[in-house]
């Protein structure tokens, strides 16, 4: 089983990077076009800077449903015309209320990773279309409210529900995302996006006599690694210097 | 464009409609006692029951076994001693051949997580000492069962015999 993780991740790696390079082709052809077509044009400059952002869904979450409570921060820093360093760090806390079982889960996670985008801008904007990854760690424990007892044969009388209260401290899980989303300028210097991600679990330490249900940034937990996630941002651009687009040397050939 | 669209309609699709909170029956939960009946004047030979009728005391139901040489009976999962009646003979309608037998059956419990949907399990440990103990009903017929054996003090699975009974 972690073979074929291993394996089914290096495949996605290698994937992702082969959408990054055929992309990178394409805009470098369309560039020494627009570049042999206009030689003696004034250079093009770029904004660089911080972006950051809170993620709206979880805080309408946190008002709208009484059993949760989240946060998540978004930050991106543009470190080369195409490629972003993005970071996500966030809190939740999730009470679920199964037929069978009711827990709350509390924790911290930050994902680290880089969103290559896809979009080619007009100059002075960071508009984005972007896939991307993300090695997440997330750190929790979660407290057993109640349970019941799961048995077919009801002579007995029906399953009584046991209160618990039993606390599992200090679990941690570790997962890679691909990421694929939009962030567009709304307002000078506001954005909103939103990106869909695909997690798969790298390590898991799951508690005795229980198991890690819900893993805060990675969400509900069902019988395999794979996971999905969603979030929808609005941001803020803190431009930092500007810098003159760097004619490619291929350019002259 | 169109891709990205079709892309996200999948993601939506896959995640949405995900029902996995519902107890498979076939995922062992709690275990019943399962026990196998075997023939006293030749202990290795399987013996089946004949209309052997299984009930708590202060229960008006019960359990009936007939043809059959083992049998799965449960246990309480809030206390820590089961006692049932044996009645050989029990589930026809003549009384007069009745022989009961109470069976008491002693253990420790312990809950396991099985898993969301299924929450957790009882699983039980007979005592060394009075794992399972035989005595006369008030009605001194006999004891009918004439000997048994504790196969495994562990009830965690009804995949295994956990006592025999010879009679």
């Amino acid at each position: 089983m972690k073979y074929m993780l291993k394996f089914t991740f290096s495949l996605l790696l290698i994937l992702v990077s082969c959408i990054g390079t055929a992309q990178e082709v394409k805009t470098l052809d369309a560039a020494e076009r627009s570049a042999a077509k206009k030689d003696s044009i004034v250079p093009k400059k770029e904004r660089y800077g911080i972006r950051f952002g809170v993620d709206v869904v979880k805080l309408t979450r946190t008002f709208l449903e009484k059993n949760y409570r989240g946060i998540e921060l978004a930050g991106d820093y543009k470190l080369t015309r195409k490629h972003y360093i993005a970071v996500e760090l966030g809190n939740e806390s999730k009470t679920v209320d199964d037929d069978q079982l009711n827990f709350t889960t509390e924790g911290t996670y930050i994902k680290v990773g880089f969103d290559y985008n896809a979009y080619k801008n007009w100059a002075g904007m960071e508009n984005m279309i972007y896939v991307g990854m993300r090695y997440a760690v997330s750190s929790f424990n979660h407290t057993l409210n109640n349970y019941e007892i799961y048995n077919p044969n009801t002579y007995f009388g029906e399953n009584l529900i046991i209160e618990s209260g039993e606390k599992f401290n200090g679990l941690s899980a570790h997962w890679i995302e691909v990421v694929a989303g939009i962030k567009a300028e709304i307002f000078k210097n506001a954005y909103v996006g939103f990106s869909f991600r695909l997690n798969n679990l790298v390590s898991n330490n799951k508690p005795e006599n229980f198991d890690n249900l819900f893993i805060p940034g990675f969400n509900k937990t069902s019988n395999g690694s794979f996971g999905a996630g969603f979030n929808y941002t609005i941001s803020y651009f803190l431009p930092l210097y500007k810098s003159t687009i760097k004619e490619h040397p291929k350019k002259k050939k | 464009m169109k891709k990205i669209l079709l892309l996200v309609l999948f993601i939506v699709g896959a995640t949405s409609c995900e029902k996995d909170d519902i107890c498979d029956a076939t995922t062992p939960t709690t275990p019943r006692l399962i026990i196998q009946f075997y023939d006293i004047s030749n202990p290795t030979t399987l013996k089946p029951v004949n209309n052997l009728r299984i009930i708590a005391p202060g229960f008006t139901t019960g359990f009936s076994f007939t043809g059959v040489s083992k049998i799965q009976i449960p246990l309480k999962t809030t206390e820590n001693t089961t006692t049932f009646s044996f009645m050989q003979n029990g589930g026809d309608t003549n009384t007069t051949n009745d022989n009961t037998d109470a069976i008491q059956i002693n253990y420790t419990r312990e809950n396991v997580f099985v898993s969301r949907a299924c929450g957790y399990k009882t699983v039980f440990t007979l005592n060394n000492s009075n794992g399972f103990v035989r005595t006369d009903s008030t009605l001194p017929d006999g004891l009918w069962i004439q000997n048994f054996d504790i196969i495994t003090t562990n009830i965690a699975t009804e995949n295994e015999i956990h006592v025999k009974i010879y009679f």
